[in-house]
């Protein structure tokens, strides 16, 4: 608007993106989304409320379910189960990933695994997570690993493979021992992936904690639609839906945080900045 | 100028791609003299790169072999040190971090690291942005970054692919002067590549002139002008003139052989 074509140039160069349309923008945002709600609302005089409930309904079940506890405590149950879940993926997914990506003989002997376990539909794995650890708390926890473990795993591995050369040779030119190589160069390289392979590893991460939730023990949000689904509640499923949605969006948010954070070379030296 | 510090040895390089065999450099012999400041000049494809890398020991030959001081080379010296076209910076590490990396790899403590690392980019006048993340300094600065990467192993041997390669030109002036006076004061042995011949006779002792396919070694030069060369304008004394003369007409450029 005000803006000169010498004030975007800067903004731009500067990295922000050039605010021409910023409020605009926002407030379409804004009236598609009230447009939706109303219609939602406005389609419950038509429909009927057990399929799709309706959003004023599903405010008040809301607040009741928050009030009740019976929300507070399926979140946190949920948020602890997806967090320790991720993380041991995570932790396991490196390590063996830079291993393999840095080690022959790692690689070798366990490319066949990691392709094998990757195309095994992991859902077909949760009688086997019961049998072994029982109906409760390991055996999700197990669950939400093996459905984000292989996520993680490649795409370190892939990273790690796909250093560009001018780091490698700085390694080479400079004589760092392998191990030295690997933690100074090759795994701070490989962050924009392994990043990027946790941004997918989370949702996946996400389903697991519901379905897990829902088939082991009907525990914290995946154990509440699973329960508010049998009873046909539809206002109560669908504000444990959004909840689980919003969980699972924290930790996307938390993951963005954590790059700007600890890792800003990356939005500042790649050709797309944000 | 003493003895040879580096002797070349009938080396050639030799890579097996999907469309045959391209000889990168074949049979190049070449003795480097301690504390000269010899220049590799030819057109891309040439192999000066690759010569220069094979020097350093990142790069195995094919066949032959490099001696430093008569000591038959096997993978990187530690004697040498390497200044990339690319300059290479590492982003995760700050500028006096990415100094250290290779007093890192000499198993030089943490605290003697830090100190020998900041006393290098004194001399190249960094000091104060020590530690800034190297990208948001400019290409020149970068490039001084990389030069005191190279310097703070205190190498016997400097080698330098191109390293002004991405500046502009009043950056790389200036580049070419401060080179010129580190290597006055420091004296160690220059080895240079690059296609711009006027860089080249402004900083070496002499020059070796390359060709390609296959890339080989024609002729070394000598450049038999006065050290300092930034007090006057040495590109336009007579001999200079000369020798640019003779190094365009036997690279061939004015045929268009060059491609």
């Amino acid at each position: 608007m005000s803006e000169t074509s010498a004030e975007l140039w800067t903004a731009s160069a500067s990295g922000r993106r050039p605010r021409v349309m910023g409020w605009r923008s926002e407030a379409l945002r804004l009236v598609s989304l009230v447009v939706a709600v109303a219609a939602w609302q406005a389609s419950g005089l038509v429909l009927n409320k057990i399929l799709i409930s309706t959003p004023a309904i599903i405010a008040a079940d809301f607040v009741q379910i928050v009030a009740s506890g019976a929300l507070p405590n399926a979140f946190l149950q949920s948020a602890f189960e997806m967090g320790l879940g991720f993380s041991i993926a995570a932790s396991i997914g490196v390590t063996l990933g830079v291993l393999m990506g840095r080690i022959k003989i790692f690689e070798r002997t366990l490319d066949p695994f990691v392709n094998f376990f990757n195309a095994t539909p992991t859902i077909a794995l949760l009688p086997l997570m019961e049998i072994w650890f029982g109906i409760g708390f390991w055996a999700r926890i197990s669950f939400i690993v093996v459905i984000s473990l292989w996520t993680m795993l490649i795409n370190t591995l892939s990273g790690v493979r796909n250093v560009s050369r001018q780091y490698a040779d700085v390694g080479a030119a400079f004589g760092l021992s392998p191990v030295q190589a690997t933690w100074r160069i090759f795994l701070p390289a490989a962050v924009p992936y392994i990043l990027a392979g946790a941004r997918l590893a989370l949702a996946q991460a996400g389903v697991g904690m519901i379905l897990s939730g829902q088939e082991i023990g009907e525990a914290g949000l995946g154990g509440l639609t699973e329960d508010y689904g049998s009873y046909f509640l539809t206002g109560h499923l669908i504000a444990a839906i959004m909840s689980s949605t919003a969980l699972v969006m924290t930790t996307f948010w938390a993951l963005r945080r954590t790059q700007a954070r600890f890792f800003p070379w990356i939005a500042a030296t790649s050709a797309g900045r944000r | 100028m003493s003895g040879t510090v580096i002797e070349v040895r009938n080396v050639s390089k030799r890579y097996e791609g999907a469309h045959g065999t391209v000889n990168a450099l074949e049979d190049v012999s070449l003795d480097i003299r301690e504390g000269e400041f010899l220049s590799l000049v030819g057109p891309s494809g040439c192999g000066k790169t690759t010569l220069l890398r094979i020097i350093d020991g990142i790069t195995p030959p094919s066949r032959g072999d490099v001696f430093l001081d008569g000591r038959r080379l096997e993978g990187v010296s530690r004697e040498m040190a390497f200044v990339f076209q690319d300059i290479n910076l590492l982003p995760w590490r700050s500028v006096v971090e990415n100094v250290e990396i290779g007093l890192l790899a000499r198993g030089v403590g943490r605290e003697e690291r830090r100190r020998q690392a900041l006393e290098t980019l004194e001399l190249v006048g960094l000091r104060p942005v020590a530690e800034a993340p190297p990208y948001t300094l400019s290409g020149g600065m970068q490039q001084r970054v990389g030069v005191a990467r190279a310097l703070a192993i205190k190498p016997k041997v400097l080698l330098m692919d191109e390293p002004f390669g991405h500046l502009d030109n009043f950056t790389r002036e200036i580049l070419q002067i401060e080179i010129a006076k580190l290597w006055r004061r420091l004296g160690m042995t220059v080895v240079f590549v690059t296609h711009d011949v006027d860089e080249a006779i402004f900083l070496s002792d002499r020059i070796a002139l390359m060709q390609t396919t296959p890339g080989r070694l024609t002729e070394v030069l000598e450049v038999g002008l006065p050290h300092p060369r930034w007090e006057f304008n040495v590109l336009a004394d007579p001999r200079a003139i000369a020798l640019r003369e003779s190094i365009i007409e036997r690279l061939h450029v004015r045929q268009g052989v060059m491609v």
